[in-house]
């Protein structure tokens, strides 16, 4: 404990000078400190975490934290607000979420964790949480698995590291794919090792017989290499065999058929000669073969998966757990997990929640935010008996809801799984590796027969048959199948340091093949920041001011809470309000301070503006009944989207916008990035986004929302950005980390190098096998000559795909503006 | 030099063995997660005396 006080004294100010916020970092100035016992933060959060650590004595977390250099946090939320976790303990929720029984585990998603000290917070929980027994963080996906007591308070988790400022997902318990995954990739690892024993003891044996061992030595080292092989071979190429299977099935060319072909012909060929006493055998290049192949493929899929894992869960839409069901015969709304909603039932929702299924609305009206379908913040206005689709936000206060549709018999849920049937035909394409592999399969066949019976004619059929095996395992593209994924893997490592995250390498295939790009708009070329663009605030008394933030802190609307955020830092006095209503379709009223105010949405919005803003709403106030001000409010631009995206355009891609929203707004921003007209269209449903990317083809789709989905999924490289939702970003191939556009540059520029690393390689591979293919045929190929050339042949490949990551590398440091 | 016969199977069950162990340490998913333990082992500086982490009592939770 001496050491704890000791490190807080250093956190409250010899370390850190008071111009920073003392729990996260952020530099202060008038406008956001918050003093309290002489030390200063930016916000209430951090106030109260850094306050909490302190009375845990768990202050030690600061120590760490900079132990690491990491001097800077995210805010974490205000503590008092934020979801409240009670409906975990429930008992129907322990069915979906409980992973077992003994001991009573259940697994989160814990959003937030930055650094090792995130790390060493958490694991205390149990010290001082009495319901949790332990717990284990796994920071490589950020998932933790907690053991409770049988008092069965699941809550107790989440609630204790929200105060800490973590959020935590509980995980459903079903076979996650985690799990599987988990799995295959110890099998693989085990796969990897036996393959890596048994060539390196084939190849101190080889070594041997070819430095001169003789006789009995090179019988018995032969046999010895002949057992082990078996393995390699058998358990080891399993991966191999499966594919060839299944690509029989379905009737296209994998590169593992050559794989298979070598390894048998290979393996038989060698034994067959070992057992007549020939001394052409190649053991140790097709165990070597195999352990290189798996090595690199293991490292390919490892390198996937980790990118897979940091990407950041998605807010899903159906992340509420719970929604009040009416039961008809206690007459009383009670809480139900949404998975077990049904058809008839009637549900009510509170202001700010989203319809977990589609619904008839029988309240009078209600203020639906359809961003789910459009893209756009701004709600529309239901009225009873219409129907509200599910995945919308409620705007407006209460509603109630009949349930016409649940789960994927939504609109969104079936939009959701044509989405998932467009990506899963997409990724089932064949790669570049494969079609290389099938035209050059093809080719070694005809060579390998034709030359037989050539030379079967001079030297007689034994000696023929000797030199097209030769031929037919040393022209295998084997250097080729095991450097493309090495290749692959170590570009997506670079991407995934520069802010992309690559799903799959097949990626790179179909980069350099796009011509055209659509942009979503909100979100994507703008900041999809609902604000104020102007407002003259100091005409307006300070009274008027109060009243209208007092009447529209009521209100969930977007525009609302974008009013209360203008005004909040101001300090007003704020007044009682009465006769708080909405006004159907067009915006509040309420009397405060002895006046009736009222604040409306306008229409005229094209006037002329500031370079990077689009308007998109007028608000006048009224006081009783006279307009004393107004508000614009609207969207801007990404500051680098102009730059961005002047530098596709010269280098001659087609580009579109799409959007789900209004006309005019759309206009503004082709104009303002002089984007023809007839490229950019407006009011598109997301069937319809879909529809126009399939149309024009060799596309790529940046988008980041769920009507985006679509179109991502039908697109032939889809890029969801920083923020996209979860189904977004499940359908899309790329993610992008920063909140900017230039990486799409970044992206494109790594197609680029990969396609030449590819093209290389490819063409050296060629050269490769053309001249070692000539030499077996005319018989200059032996055991030795093989064993020699094909591992020379994949360093030099390897050295080639290491050049071309370089590249990239010094590529990025000049680009960047 | 027939003592290399001997040498040889004593070298591959040798390899054999360390093979067993590494499937075995694989199996039990000890290469599952390669990050975390990196970091916990550091962090034990920080908890030499965790007796006195009685944080338990002061939150009275």
């Amino acid at each position: 404990m001496t050491n704890t006080t000791a490190t807080r004294e250093n956190a409250s100010g010899e370390v850190l000078p008071h111009s920073l916020c003392l729990h996260c970092g952020e530099a202060l100035d008038s406008s956001n400190t918050i003093e309290s016992n002489g030390k200063l933060f930016c916000c209430n959060g951090c106030r109260s975490v850094y306050e909490l650590l302190g009375a845990l004595g768990l202050d030690d977390y600061y120590s760490i934290r900079e132990a690491q250099n990491i001097l800077k946090t995210t805010p974490p939320a205000d503590p008092a607000s934020g979801e409240d976790y009670g409906y975990l303990d429930s008992g129907s929720f322990t069915d979906i979420y409980v992973k077992e029984e003994k001991p009573l585990t259940m697994n989160f998603y814990v959003e937030g964790i930055e650094c090792a000290a995130c790390l060493w917070l958490i694991e205390k929980i149990p010290g001082f949480v009495p319901e949790i027994e332990s717990l284990s963080l796994n920071m490589s996906d950020n998932t933790a698995t907690v053991n409770f007591t049988p008092a069965k308070k699941f809550s107790s988790f989440p609630e204790a590291i929200k105060k800490f400022g973590y959020k935590a997902h509980p995980l459903k318990n079903d076979e996650d794919v985690s799990g599987l995954k988990r799995r295959e990739n110890r099998k693989s690892l085990i796969r990897l090792s036996i393959a890596a024993v048994c060539a390196g003891n084939i190849m101190l044996l080889s070594a041997a017989i070819y430095s001169g061992a003789r006789g009995v030595f090179e019988e018995q080292f032969m046999l010895l290499n002949l057992i082990l092989s078996l393995p390699v071979i058998t358990y080891c190429s399993l991966p191999f065999y499966k594919s060839v299977l299944g690509s029989v099935r379905t009737g296209r060319a994998t590169v593992d058929i050559p794989i298979v072909f070598v390894i048998f012909a290979g393996f038989f060929i060698s034994a067959y000669n070992y057992l007549t006493g020939s001394p052409e055998v190649y053991f140790d290049s097709i165990s070597m073969f195999v352990f290189l192949l798996l090595a690199s493929r293991y490292f390919l899929r490892t390198v996937q998966e980790r990118l897979n894992d940091r990407e950041p869960l998605g807010k899903s839409l159906f992340s509420s757990n719970r929604v009040l069901v009416r039961d008809e015969s206690a007459r009383q709304f009670f809480y139900q997990p949404v998975e077990s909603l049904l058809t008839g039932q009637k549900i009510k929702l509170a202001g700010g929640d989203r319809f977990p299924a589609d619904g008839r609305l029988l309240s009078q009206w209600a203020e639906v935010n359809l961003s789910v379908l459009t893209g756009e913040n701004i709600p529309r206005t239901v009225s009873k008996g219409e129907i509200v689709y599910a995945g919308s936000i409620l705007d407006s206060d209460e509603a109630v809801l009949e349930v016409t549709g649940t789960g994927s018999s939504t609109r969104i849920g079936k939009i959701l799984e044509e989405v998932e049937h467009n990506y899963r035909s997409k990724i089932s394409l064949s790669t570049y590796s494969d079609r290389y592999a099938t035209v050059f399969t093809l080719a070694v066949g005809i060579i390998a027969a034709v030359s037989f019976f050539a030379v079967s004619s001079y030297y007689g059929a034994s000696e023929a048959l000797e030199r097209t095996i030769a031929f037919i395992l040393i022209s295998c593209p084997c250097a080729f199948v095991f450097v493309m994924p090495l290749s692959f893997g170590l570009f997506l490592k670079s991407a995934s340091d520069n802010g992309i995250l690559i799903k799959d390498a097949r990626i790179f295939d179909k980069l350099p093949r796009v011509r055209n790009i659509f942009f979503d708009k909100t979100g994507t070329l703008t900041n999809g920041v609902y604000r104020i663009l102007s407002w003259d605030t100091d005409k307006l008394p300070e009274p008027d001011r109060a009243a209208v933030l007092a009447i529209e802190r009521e209100s969930e609307h977007p525009v609302a809470r974008t009013i209360v955020t203008y005004l909040s830092g101001e300090g007003l006095d704020i007044p009682e309000v009465a006769g708080f209503r909405h006004l159907y379709s067009k915006g509040v009223e309420g009397r405060a301070g002895g006046h009736l105010y009222s604040l409306t949405a306008e229409s005229d919005e094209s006037r002329p503006n500031e370079i990077n803003e689009i308007i998109a709403t007028r608000i006048v106030i009224r006081k009783d009944g006279e307009p004393i001000s107004e508000i614009l409010l609207g969207d801007s631009l990404k500051e680098d989207a102009k730059f961005v995206v002047t530098e596709l355009k010269r280098r001659g891609y087609l580009l579109y916008i799409l959007s789900g929203d209004k006309e005019s707004n759309v206009r503004q921003v082709a104009y303002k990035l002089q984007i023809p007209a007839e490229n950019a269209f407006s009011e598109e449903t997301p069937e319809g986004k879909s529809e126009i990317v399939r149309e024009r083809g060799r596309s790529m789709m940046i988008g980041d929302g769920l009507n985006d989905a679509g179109a991502l999924s039908s697109s032939d490289v889809g890029v969801a950005i920083q923020g996209s939702v979860g189904e977004s970003m499940k359908v899309s191939d790329a993610y992008i980390l920063e909140n900017d556009l230039f990486t799409i540059l970044t992206l494109i520029d790594h197609g680029t190098v990969i396609r030449e690393t590819v093209r290389r390689n490819t063409a050296f591979s060629i050269t490769y096998n053309v001249a070692a293919g000539a030499f077996a045929l005319m018989g200059f190929i032996n055991p030795l000559a093989a064993a020699v050339l094909m591992p020379l042949s994949s360093v030099l490949l390897i050295a080639s795909s290491l050049y071309g990551q370089n590249k990239t590398r010094t590529r990025e440091g000049a680009a960047r503006p | 030099m027939n003592i290399i016969f001997l040498t040889l199977g004593v070298s591959i069950a040798i390899a054999l063995v360390f093979l067993a162990a590494f499937i075995w340490a694989a199996g039990k998913g000890q290469y599952d997660d390669l990050e975390t333990p990196g970091h916990r082992m550091l962090l034990d500086d920080y908890d030499t005396d965790k007796k006195n982490q009685q944080a338990k009592e002061d939150t009275g939770k």
